[in-house]
Protein backbone atom coordinates (compact mmCIF):
# COMPACT_ATOMS: atom_id res chain seq x y z
CA UNK A 1 0.00 0.00 0.00
CA UNK A 2 1.19 3.53 -1.02
CA UNK A 3 1.91 5.64 2.25
CA UNK A 4 0.20 8.92 3.20
CA UNK A 5 2.24 12.33 2.78
CA UNK A 6 2.38 15.01 4.64
CA UNK A 7 3.34 18.11 3.28
CA UNK A 8 5.76 20.62 5.84
CA UNK A 9 4.30 23.99 5.44
CA UNK A 10 7.25 25.22 7.59
CA UNK A 11 4.74 24.99 10.91
CA UNK A 12 6.39 23.36 14.09
CA UNK A 13 3.85 20.83 14.60
CA UNK A 14 4.31 18.83 11.21
CA UNK A 15 6.23 15.98 12.47
CA UNK A 16 3.75 15.48 14.80
CA UNK A 17 1.70 14.65 12.51
CA UNK A 18 3.92 11.73 11.15
CA UNK A 19 4.13 10.89 14.68
CA UNK A 20 0.68 10.17 15.05
CA UNK A 21 0.53 8.47 11.73
CA UNK A 22 3.33 5.93 13.07
CA UNK A 23 1.94 5.43 16.58
CA UNK A 24 -1.06 4.44 14.19
CA UNK A 25 1.18 2.04 12.46
CA UNK A 26 0.32 3.99 9.06
CA UNK A 27 3.21 4.39 6.82
CA UNK A 28 4.00 8.27 6.05
CA UNK A 29 6.54 10.61 4.42
CA UNK A 30 6.78 13.92 4.91
CA UNK A 31 7.66 16.03 1.78
CA UNK A 32 8.70 18.94 0.66
CA UNK A 33 6.16 21.78 -0.38
CA UNK A 34 8.13 22.09 -3.90
CA UNK A 35 7.54 18.53 -4.95
CA UNK A 36 6.12 18.23 -8.39
CA UNK A 37 2.59 17.39 -8.24
CA UNK A 38 3.26 14.46 -10.83
CA UNK A 39 5.48 12.98 -8.32
CA UNK A 40 3.23 13.52 -5.37
CA UNK A 41 0.30 11.87 -6.93
CA UNK A 42 2.72 8.90 -7.90
CA UNK A 43 3.87 8.35 -4.67
CA UNK A 44 0.84 8.75 -2.27
CA UNK A 45 -2.67 7.55 -1.45
CA UNK A 46 -3.54 10.89 0.65
CA UNK A 47 -2.10 14.15 1.31
CA UNK A 48 -1.76 16.26 4.43
CA UNK A 49 -1.30 19.71 3.99
CA UNK A 50 0.78 20.64 7.16
CA UNK A 51 0.30 23.80 9.11
CA UNK A 52 2.93 26.82 8.74
CA UNK A 53 3.44 30.78 9.22
CA UNK A 54 1.93 31.59 6.11
CA UNK A 55 0.11 31.52 2.30
CA UNK A 56 3.83 32.88 1.29
CA UNK A 57 5.57 30.09 1.58
CA UNK A 58 3.66 27.04 0.36
CA UNK A 59 5.15 26.29 -2.63
CA UNK A 60 2.93 23.77 -4.86
CA UNK A 61 0.47 22.50 -2.42
CA UNK A 62 -2.55 24.07 -4.06
CA UNK A 63 -1.67 22.30 -6.80
CA UNK A 64 -1.97 18.90 -4.70
CA UNK A 65 -5.74 19.56 -4.32
CA UNK A 66 -6.31 18.85 -7.81
CA UNK A 67 -5.07 15.04 -8.19
CA UNK A 68 -8.04 13.32 -7.09
CA UNK A 69 -6.38 11.88 -3.93
CA UNK A 70 -8.24 12.53 -0.08
CA UNK A 71 -6.97 15.77 1.31
CA UNK A 72 -7.00 16.78 4.68
CA UNK A 73 -6.12 20.68 5.54
CA UNK A 74 -4.50 21.30 9.14
CA UNK A 75 -4.34 24.61 10.11
CA UNK A 76 -2.74 26.36 7.21
CA UNK A 77 -3.70 23.93 5.04
CA UNK A 78 -7.04 24.62 5.46
CA UNK A 79 -6.41 27.98 4.47
CA UNK A 80 -4.51 27.14 1.13
CA UNK A 81 -7.42 24.60 0.60
CA UNK A 82 -9.96 27.88 1.08
CA UNK A 83 -7.82 30.27 -0.97
CA UNK A 84 -7.23 27.63 -3.93
CA UNK A 85 -10.70 27.05 -4.18
CA UNK A 86 -11.77 30.77 -4.69
CA UNK A 87 -12.65 31.17 -0.32
CA UNK A 88 -11.20 33.69 1.58
CA UNK A 89 -9.02 34.08 4.44
CA UNK A 90 -8.99 36.99 6.70
CA UNK A 91 -7.12 38.01 10.23
CA UNK A 92 -9.84 36.51 12.61
CA UNK A 93 -11.06 39.08 15.49
CA UNK A 94 -10.20 36.74 18.46
CA UNK A 95 -7.04 34.70 17.61
CA UNK A 96 -7.26 30.60 18.87
CA UNK A 97 -4.32 29.88 20.55
CA UNK A 98 -4.31 26.67 23.14
CA UNK A 99 -7.60 25.55 24.24
CA UNK A 100 -10.68 25.99 22.21
CA UNK A 101 -14.15 24.51 22.46
CA UNK A 102 -15.72 23.23 18.97
CA UNK A 103 -19.49 22.04 18.02
CA UNK A 104 -19.34 19.89 15.49
CA UNK A 105 -22.26 20.08 12.98
CA UNK A 106 -21.75 17.29 10.61
CA UNK A 107 -20.64 14.38 12.44
CA UNK A 108 -20.25 11.98 9.19
CA UNK A 109 -17.14 11.33 7.31
CA UNK A 110 -14.03 12.99 8.80
CA UNK A 111 -15.64 14.00 11.76
CA UNK A 112 -17.68 10.52 12.25
CA UNK A 113 -17.70 9.16 16.37
CA UNK A 114 -16.20 12.74 17.95
CA UNK A 115 -19.01 14.19 20.27
CA UNK A 116 -21.25 17.31 19.12
CA UNK A 117 -18.82 19.06 21.63
CA UNK A 118 -15.54 19.14 22.14
CA UNK A 119 -11.82 20.42 23.12
CA UNK A 120 -9.01 21.04 20.95
CA UNK A 121 -5.56 23.16 20.99
CA UNK A 122 -5.38 25.90 18.14
CA UNK A 123 -2.67 28.17 17.37
CA UNK A 124 -3.96 30.49 14.79
CA UNK A 125 -4.42 33.88 13.50
CA UNK A 126 -5.86 33.82 10.44
CA UNK A 127 -9.13 32.37 9.95
CA UNK A 128 -11.76 31.33 6.45
CA UNK A 129 -14.02 34.02 5.91
CA UNK A 130 -15.36 32.75 2.70
CA UNK A 131 -16.05 28.88 2.17
CA UNK A 132 -15.69 28.00 -1.18
CA UNK A 133 -18.05 26.61 -3.43
CA UNK A 134 -19.12 23.16 -3.43
CA UNK A 135 -17.44 23.33 0.58
CA UNK A 136 -19.63 22.53 3.51
CA UNK A 137 -18.97 23.78 7.02
CA UNK A 138 -18.68 20.54 9.58
CA UNK A 139 -17.68 22.36 12.50
CA UNK A 140 -17.76 26.08 14.30
CA UNK A 141 -16.74 27.56 17.56
CA UNK A 142 -17.73 30.67 19.79
CA UNK A 143 -14.20 32.64 18.43
CA UNK A 144 -14.44 30.71 14.59
CA UNK A 145 -16.93 30.40 12.27
CA UNK A 146 -14.98 27.99 10.38
CA UNK A 147 -13.64 25.45 12.45
CA UNK A 148 -13.85 22.88 9.65
CA UNK A 149 -14.65 22.37 6.22
CA UNK A 150 -15.17 19.91 3.52
CA UNK A 151 -16.23 19.18 -0.20
CA UNK A 152 -16.76 15.30 0.77
CA UNK A 153 -17.67 14.36 -3.19
CA UNK A 154 -13.85 15.19 -3.84
CA UNK A 155 -12.63 14.19 -0.84
CA UNK A 156 -11.13 17.71 0.35
CA UNK A 157 -11.26 18.02 4.64
CA UNK A 158 -9.87 20.85 6.43
CA UNK A 159 -9.57 21.54 9.99
CA UNK A 160 -8.39 24.70 11.63
CA UNK A 161 -7.48 23.27 14.99
CA UNK A 162 -4.18 20.13 15.47
CA UNK A 163 -5.58 16.90 15.55
CA UNK A 164 -1.68 16.20 16.24
CA UNK A 165 -0.89 17.31 19.35
CA UNK A 166 -1.30 15.66 22.45
CA UNK A 167 -3.55 18.21 24.00
CA UNK A 168 -6.57 18.11 21.38
CA UNK A 169 -8.75 15.53 22.73
CA UNK A 170 -8.78 12.23 20.62
CA UNK A 171 -7.32 13.90 17.82
CA UNK A 172 -6.11 10.50 16.58
CA UNK A 173 -9.76 9.71 16.14
CA UNK A 174 -9.86 12.45 13.32
CA UNK A 175 -6.32 11.08 11.32
CA UNK A 176 -8.02 7.66 12.03
CA UNK A 177 -11.39 8.58 9.50
CA UNK A 178 -8.98 10.53 6.73
CA UNK A 179 -6.99 7.02 6.68
CA UNK A 180 -9.90 5.15 6.58
CA UNK A 181 -11.20 7.75 3.84
CA UNK A 182 -7.55 7.06 2.21
CA UNK A 183 -8.05 3.52 1.98
CA UNK A 184 -11.46 3.39 0.22
CA UNK B 1 5.96 3.41 20.57
CA UNK B 2 9.61 1.83 19.77
CA UNK B 3 10.17 -2.03 20.91
CA UNK B 4 13.01 -1.36 23.70
CA UNK B 5 14.63 -4.32 23.51
CA UNK B 6 15.25 -4.87 20.18
CA UNK B 7 16.14 -0.96 19.58
CA UNK B 8 19.08 -1.65 22.29
CA UNK B 9 20.43 -4.28 20.89
CA UNK B 10 20.15 -3.16 17.04
CA UNK B 11 21.91 0.18 18.28
CA UNK B 12 24.72 -1.18 20.33
CA UNK B 13 25.48 -3.65 17.07
CA UNK B 14 24.89 0.12 14.80
CA UNK B 15 27.09 1.76 17.07
CA UNK B 16 29.89 -1.08 17.04
CA UNK B 17 29.87 -1.21 13.62
CA UNK B 18 30.41 2.36 12.66
CA UNK B 19 33.23 3.01 15.55
CA UNK B 20 35.36 0.17 14.43
CA UNK B 21 38.33 0.37 16.44
CA UNK B 22 38.08 4.01 16.43
CA UNK B 23 38.00 6.26 19.77
CA UNK B 24 34.71 8.12 20.09
CA UNK B 25 34.21 11.58 21.69
CA UNK B 26 30.75 12.88 22.82
CA UNK B 27 29.30 15.84 24.33
CA UNK B 28 27.28 14.61 27.67
CA UNK B 29 24.82 16.66 29.68
CA UNK B 30 23.48 14.45 31.59
CA UNK B 31 19.87 14.84 30.14
CA UNK B 32 17.89 12.03 29.32
CA UNK B 33 19.23 12.14 25.64
CA UNK B 34 23.11 12.50 25.93
CA UNK B 35 22.95 9.84 28.71
CA UNK B 36 20.97 7.45 26.20
CA UNK B 37 23.37 7.65 24.17
CA UNK B 38 26.34 7.41 26.77
CA UNK B 39 25.13 3.72 28.07
CA UNK B 40 24.39 2.42 24.61
CA UNK B 41 27.89 3.45 23.48
CA UNK B 42 29.32 2.34 26.49
CA UNK B 43 28.08 -1.51 26.11
CA UNK B 44 28.82 -1.02 22.45
CA UNK B 45 32.47 -0.03 22.85
CA UNK B 46 33.24 0.25 26.49
CA UNK B 47 36.13 2.85 27.17
CA UNK B 48 36.63 3.58 24.01
CA UNK B 49 33.92 6.26 24.24
CA UNK B 50 35.24 9.67 25.84
CA UNK B 51 31.85 11.49 27.45
CA UNK B 52 32.46 15.24 27.94
CA UNK B 53 30.74 17.50 30.69
CA UNK B 54 31.28 20.84 29.80
CA UNK B 55 30.30 23.30 33.23
CA UNK B 56 29.21 26.62 31.35
CA UNK B 57 28.59 28.30 35.28
CA UNK B 58 24.85 28.19 34.31
CA UNK B 59 23.75 24.76 35.89
CA UNK B 60 21.66 23.75 38.46
CA UNK B 61 22.52 23.33 41.83
CA UNK B 62 24.51 20.64 42.53
CA UNK B 63 24.27 18.94 38.76
CA UNK B 64 27.77 19.17 38.65
CA UNK B 65 28.31 16.99 41.37
CA UNK B 66 25.39 14.86 40.58
CA UNK B 67 26.79 14.12 36.78
CA UNK B 68 30.08 13.18 38.05
CA UNK B 69 28.83 10.66 40.82
CA UNK B 70 26.48 9.19 37.79
CA UNK B 71 29.04 8.89 35.26
CA UNK B 72 32.25 8.00 36.83
CA UNK B 73 34.75 6.31 35.25
CA UNK B 74 35.56 8.32 31.80
CA UNK B 75 33.81 10.97 32.04
CA UNK B 76 35.83 14.29 31.63
CA UNK B 77 34.80 17.45 33.63
CA UNK B 78 35.41 20.65 31.95
CA UNK B 79 34.72 23.69 34.51
CA UNK B 80 34.38 26.59 31.90
CA UNK B 81 32.43 29.29 33.92
CA UNK B 82 34.55 31.80 33.36
CA UNK B 83 34.65 31.68 29.61
CA UNK B 84 31.26 32.04 29.37
CA UNK B 85 30.35 34.70 31.49
CA UNK B 86 33.26 36.59 29.65
CA UNK B 87 31.38 35.72 26.53
CA UNK B 88 28.23 36.63 27.89
CA UNK B 89 29.09 39.75 29.29
CA UNK B 90 26.72 43.14 27.99
CA UNK B 91 24.93 41.05 25.87
CA UNK B 92 21.31 41.39 26.28
CA UNK B 93 19.13 40.01 23.07
CA UNK B 94 17.87 36.65 24.07
CA UNK B 95 19.26 35.55 20.27
CA UNK B 96 22.37 36.88 20.49
CA UNK B 97 22.74 35.30 24.16
CA UNK B 98 21.81 31.81 22.79
CA UNK B 99 24.60 32.27 19.59
CA UNK B 100 27.22 33.13 21.96
CA UNK B 101 26.49 30.26 24.42
CA UNK B 102 26.46 27.95 21.82
CA UNK B 103 29.69 29.54 19.74
CA UNK B 104 31.29 28.78 23.01
CA UNK B 105 30.42 25.43 23.76
CA UNK B 106 31.14 24.10 20.72
CA UNK B 107 35.06 26.15 21.22
CA UNK B 108 35.41 23.86 24.24
CA UNK B 109 34.01 21.12 23.19
CA UNK B 110 36.05 21.17 20.06
CA UNK B 111 39.07 22.25 22.29
CA UNK B 112 38.83 19.12 24.84
CA UNK B 113 37.48 16.79 21.80
CA UNK B 114 40.71 17.51 20.46
CA UNK B 115 43.27 16.55 23.60
CA UNK B 116 41.58 13.25 23.54
CA UNK B 117 42.73 12.21 20.08
CA UNK B 118 39.10 10.54 19.34
CA UNK B 119 38.15 10.04 15.45
CA UNK B 120 34.60 9.86 15.73
CA UNK B 121 31.44 11.83 17.14
CA UNK B 122 28.42 10.56 18.94
CA UNK B 123 25.62 12.75 19.34
CA UNK B 124 22.03 12.74 20.84
CA UNK B 125 20.18 13.82 17.82
CA UNK B 126 16.20 13.24 18.44
CA UNK B 127 13.83 12.66 15.61
CA UNK B 128 12.01 16.02 15.84
CA UNK B 129 15.58 17.83 15.67
CA UNK B 130 16.03 16.05 12.10
CA UNK B 131 12.92 17.03 10.89
CA UNK B 132 12.70 20.46 12.26
CA UNK B 133 15.85 21.24 10.54
CA UNK B 134 15.20 19.19 7.37
CA UNK B 135 11.73 20.82 7.31
CA UNK B 136 13.57 24.78 7.61
CA UNK B 137 11.76 25.21 11.18
CA UNK B 138 14.67 25.76 13.16
CA UNK B 139 18.42 24.61 12.89
CA UNK B 140 19.52 22.38 15.40
CA UNK B 141 22.90 22.94 15.61
CA UNK B 142 23.50 19.10 16.49
CA UNK B 143 21.89 17.52 13.06
CA UNK B 144 24.47 16.60 11.02
CA UNK B 145 27.53 17.06 13.71
CA UNK B 146 27.93 20.45 15.67
CA UNK B 147 30.70 22.68 13.71
CA UNK B 148 33.32 21.96 14.73
CA UNK B 149 37.35 22.60 13.23
CA UNK B 150 37.96 18.94 13.86
CA UNK B 151 37.95 16.29 10.91
CA UNK B 152 36.00 13.48 12.34
CA UNK B 153 35.98 10.11 10.12
CA UNK B 154 32.75 10.01 10.66
CA UNK B 155 29.34 11.17 13.49
CA UNK B 156 27.18 8.45 14.81
CA UNK B 157 23.59 9.47 16.02
CA UNK B 158 22.02 6.31 17.74
CA UNK B 159 18.64 7.90 18.63
CA UNK B 160 17.76 9.54 15.57
CA UNK B 161 14.44 8.12 14.85
CA UNK B 162 13.13 8.22 18.47
CA UNK B 163 10.95 10.79 20.22
CA UNK B 164 11.51 12.03 23.53
CA UNK B 165 9.21 9.81 25.50
CA UNK B 166 10.89 7.00 23.22
CA UNK B 167 13.84 7.91 24.63
CA UNK B 168 12.84 7.80 27.88
CA UNK B 169 11.38 4.07 27.44
CA UNK B 170 15.00 3.00 26.29
CA UNK B 171 16.48 4.84 29.65
CA UNK B 172 14.34 2.46 31.83
CA UNK B 173 15.81 -0.46 29.58
CA UNK B 174 18.66 0.42 29.88
CA UNK B 175 18.69 0.25 33.48
CA UNK B 176 19.62 4.30 33.81
CA UNK B 177 19.05 5.76 37.09
CA UNK B 178 15.27 6.47 37.66
CA UNK B 179 16.39 10.62 38.21
CA UNK B 180 17.75 10.38 35.02
CA UNK B 181 14.71 8.54 32.86
CA UNK B 182 12.70 10.89 34.07
CA UNK B 183 14.83 14.36 34.20
CA UNK B 184 12.95 16.93 33.25
CA UNK B 185 14.31 18.82 29.59
CA UNK B 186 16.84 21.61 30.46
CA UNK B 187 17.80 23.84 28.19
CA UNK B 188 21.11 23.61 26.02
CA UNK B 189 21.94 27.56 27.25
CA UNK B 190 21.07 26.86 31.47
CA UNK B 191 19.69 29.21 33.05
CA UNK B 192 21.21 31.99 30.73
CA UNK B 193 17.71 31.82 28.91
CA UNK B 194 15.82 32.17 32.33
CA UNK B 195 17.86 35.37 33.25
CA UNK B 196 16.01 37.87 31.25
CA UNK B 197 18.17 40.50 30.08
CA UNK B 198 22.00 40.59 30.53
CA UNK B 199 23.26 37.17 32.21
CA UNK B 200 25.51 37.88 35.51
CA UNK B 201 27.24 35.68 37.82
CA UNK B 202 24.96 37.54 40.54
CA UNK B 203 21.70 36.86 38.84
CA UNK B 204 22.78 33.43 37.54
CA UNK B 205 23.58 32.59 41.65
CA UNK B 206 19.84 34.18 42.09
CA UNK B 207 17.94 32.39 39.79
CA UNK B 208 19.64 28.58 40.68
CA UNK B 209 18.69 28.84 44.14
CA UNK B 210 14.90 29.84 43.25
CA UNK B 211 15.16 26.70 40.38
CA UNK B 212 16.10 24.78 43.16
CA UNK B 213 13.41 25.59 45.72
CA UNK B 214 10.56 25.57 42.77
CA UNK B 215 11.56 21.80 42.40
CA UNK B 216 11.78 21.14 45.80
CA UNK B 217 8.71 22.31 46.11
CA UNK B 218 7.11 20.95 43.19
CA UNK B 219 8.62 17.81 41.55
CA UNK B 220 7.80 14.71 43.64
CA UNK B 221 4.27 16.10 44.44
CA UNK B 222 3.04 17.10 41.30
CA UNK B 223 5.46 15.49 38.58
CA UNK B 224 4.57 18.38 36.30
CA UNK B 225 6.78 17.52 33.06
CA UNK B 226 8.48 20.71 33.72
CA UNK B 227 9.05 23.32 36.57
CA UNK B 228 11.24 26.40 36.78
CA UNK B 229 11.96 29.56 38.07
CA UNK B 230 12.95 32.75 36.17
CA UNK B 231 13.66 36.56 36.67
CA UNK B 232 11.64 38.47 35.05
CA UNK B 233 13.04 42.43 35.88
CA UNK B 234 13.15 44.59 39.53
CA UNK B 235 10.02 45.78 41.18
CA UNK B 236 9.58 47.34 44.72
CA UNK B 237 8.99 45.64 47.47
CA UNK B 238 9.36 45.86 51.61
CA UNK B 239 11.81 43.65 53.53
CA UNK B 240 12.00 44.00 57.56
CA UNK B 241 10.77 47.77 56.81
CA UNK B 242 12.94 48.30 54.38
CA UNK B 243 12.12 49.23 50.87
CA UNK B 244 13.93 46.73 48.17
CA UNK B 245 14.26 47.38 44.82
CA UNK B 246 14.29 43.55 44.33
CA UNK B 247 13.81 40.63 41.98
CA UNK B 248 10.53 39.26 40.54
CA UNK B 249 10.62 35.90 40.34
CA UNK B 250 8.35 34.24 37.56
CA UNK B 251 7.42 30.37 38.37
CA UNK B 252 6.16 28.12 35.66
CA UNK B 253 5.24 25.12 36.05
CA UNK B 254 3.67 22.90 33.26
CA UNK B 255 2.38 19.31 31.61
CA UNK B 256 2.77 18.05 28.07
CA UNK B 257 3.68 14.97 26.08
CA UNK B 258 6.52 16.53 24.07
CA UNK B 259 6.86 19.74 24.68
CA UNK B 260 5.40 20.81 21.55
CA UNK B 261 1.77 21.95 23.44
CA UNK B 262 1.46 22.31 27.27
CA UNK B 263 -0.72 23.70 29.71
CA UNK B 264 0.37 25.32 33.23
CA UNK B 265 0.00 22.96 36.14
CA UNK B 266 -3.63 24.15 38.15
CA UNK B 267 -1.26 24.05 41.78
CA UNK B 268 -3.10 24.65 45.20
CA UNK B 269 -2.81 27.65 46.21
CA UNK B 270 -1.31 27.04 49.41
CA UNK B 271 1.38 24.99 47.43
CA UNK B 272 2.16 28.63 45.35
CA UNK B 273 2.09 30.32 48.68
CA UNK B 274 4.37 28.30 50.36
CA UNK B 275 6.89 28.84 47.61
CA UNK B 276 6.46 32.60 47.67
CA UNK B 277 7.65 32.73 51.63
CA UNK B 278 10.29 30.19 51.04
CA UNK B 279 11.56 31.98 47.63
CA UNK B 280 11.23 35.10 49.52
CA UNK B 281 12.60 34.40 52.69
CA UNK B 282 15.63 32.36 51.66
CA UNK B 283 16.66 34.80 49.08
CA UNK B 284 17.99 38.23 49.57
CA UNK B 285 17.46 39.87 46.54
CA UNK B 286 13.65 38.47 45.70
CA UNK B 287 10.84 41.03 46.15
CA UNK B 288 8.15 38.91 44.29
CA UNK B 289 6.75 35.78 43.15
CA UNK B 290 4.53 35.26 40.48
CA UNK B 291 2.97 31.86 39.31
CA UNK B 292 2.65 31.71 35.13
CA UNK B 293 -0.80 30.68 33.85
CA UNK B 294 -0.37 30.88 30.56
CA UNK B 295 -0.48 27.89 27.82
CA UNK B 296 1.57 27.01 25.02
CA UNK B 297 0.57 28.60 22.60
CA UNK B 298 0.68 30.98 22.74
CA UNK B 299 3.33 31.37 24.99
CA UNK B 300 6.51 28.86 24.79
CA UNK B 301 7.51 26.98 28.15
CA UNK B 302 11.22 28.67 28.41
CA UNK B 303 11.29 32.64 28.83
CA UNK B 304 13.96 33.24 25.93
Amino acid sequence: MLPLYVVNNHGQFNHLILRALRDMDVEATMISNETPPAEVARGCRGIILGGGPTLDRIGAAPAYLDLGLPVLGICLGLHIMATARGGAVRRGASGGFGAVEVDVLDRDGILQGYPERMQVWASHADEVSVVPEGFVRLAESAICGVESMASPDERLYGVQWHPEVSHTVNGRLLLENFNRICSE
Amino acid sequence: MVNVEKFIEKAVGEIRNAAGNEKVVMALSGGVDSSVCAALATRAIGDRLVPIYVDTGLMRKGETDRIRTLFDGNLLVVDAADEFFAALEGVTDPEAKRKAIGERFIRVFEREAKRTGATMLLQGTIYPDRIESEGGIKSHHNVGGMPLNIDFKGVIEPIADLYKDEVREVAGGLGLPVEIQHRMPFPGPGLAVRVLGEVTREKVAIVREANAIVEECLVEKFRPWQCFAALVGLGTGVKGDVRLHGWIVAVRAVQSRDGMTADPLLLPYETLSRMATRITAEIPGVARVVYDVTPKPPATIEYE
